[in-house]
């Protein structure tokens, strides 16, 4: 798969050999006591699994801390990671998927709740919510969809991944994840013309 | 707009989420390599020490050298009394080799005469 991560301005000071591993031949290294690979594990998985998360939360400090607490797991289980038998960023996506479902459990109901109130004379909620959804119309759209079908569509189309790897990550099959993205797109198309009519804008 | 406009203008927007990738704030990345180092320096220098053997765990049961000497000065006694009494203790090897029951029956206290009465 195209690694979206590993930008060179990223790496800063990383032993460039590291750089050529896979990730397999990394969380190895790193089991094996090389600091120095951390970074570059960090570098290249982590933005993916920040990215899901904030796609799945929609708040920005909740996903980081998952994607802390993946990145955690991910230097826990290297000394039992067996390379070739799954992708460690299928792994990651996993575990970074279960960690922001907790989360949502524990915080129901979730609706608006990361949307601060308005100090008194300044714009009125609606006023707020027209400016984010002007902002971030697919990410208000996507928090209304059923978790795995935001889950599916935000794998697939926001991640670009094979639907092969997104059922081996949700733990069902190709053709599940076929009708889960097929149903998400449908209804978010459905959800961003009814928010076009209520609040009133035809740009993007 | 139809619901294909919509299907595009979806496209349009995953796209955007495409191209705008959020990116680990400076401050994230120092927790991540934080815990990676912490994990890594433990796997390093585990805080349990591995299981020792045996006789190892024993030593240090009884106390270590320390222990060990009072033990074998206990043994070295019970030897030495074992072969050479001090007189104001009785003899064991008598106590165990005495033939003379009837002192140990009458020391029960119980009535004997019916023992006689067989005879």
């Amino acid at each position: 798969m195209e690694d979206l991560t590993s930008h060179p301005q990223d790496v800063r000071g990383v032993d460039v050999a590291a750089n050529d591993l896979s990730d397999d031949m990394l969380l190895r290294r790193f089991a094996d006591g090389d600091a120095g690979v951390a970074r570059v594990l960090t570098d290249r998985l982590g933005p993916r699994s920040f990215s899901v998360a904030l796609r799945m939360l929609g708040n920005r400090a909740e996903a980081e801390d998952v994607t802390q607490d993946a990145m955690m797991r991910l230097w826990q289980m290297a000394p039992e990671w067996v390379p070739g038998t799954a992708k460690v960023s299928t792994w990651l996506y996993r575990v970074t998927l279960n960690l922001c479902v907790d989360i949502r459990r524990k915080k129901k109901p979730d609706s608006l709740s990361d949307v601060p109130e308005p100090e008194d004379g300044k714009a009125s909620v609606v006023d707020r919510l027209q400016d984010e959804a002007r902002k971030d119309a697919l990410q208000l759209a996507l928090a209304e969809l059923p978790e795995r079908q935001r889950q599916a569509v935000v794998l697939r189309h926001i991640e670009e991944l094979p639907n092969p790897e997104i059922a081996g990550i949700m733990g069902i099959s190709v053709e599940a994840v076929e009708s889960l993205t097929a149903r998400g797109k449908r209804s978010l198309a459905a959800i961003l013309a009814d928010r076009r009519d209520e609040l009133g804008y035809d740009d993007g | 707009m139809t619901m294909a406009d919509e299907d595009l203008k979806l496209d349009h927007l995953f796209a955007d989420a495409r191209r705008d990738r959020p990116t680990l704030s400076n401050d994230l990345v120092v927790r991540i390599q934080t815990d990676a180092e912490a994990v890594r320096l433990e796997a390093l220098n585990p805080k349990t020490p591995p299981r020792r053997n045996v006789w190892a765990r024993f030593f240090e049961t009884i106390g270590g050298w320390q222990g060990f000497g009072g033990l074998v000065a206990a043994s070295a006694a019970g030897v030495w009394i074992g072969f050479a009494a001090p007189t104001f203790l009785p003899d064991p090897a008598n106590l165990l080799t005495s033939q003379d029951t009837s002192y140990l029956v009458a020391d029960l206290g119980f009535d004997t005469s019916f023992l006689e009465n067989t005879e």
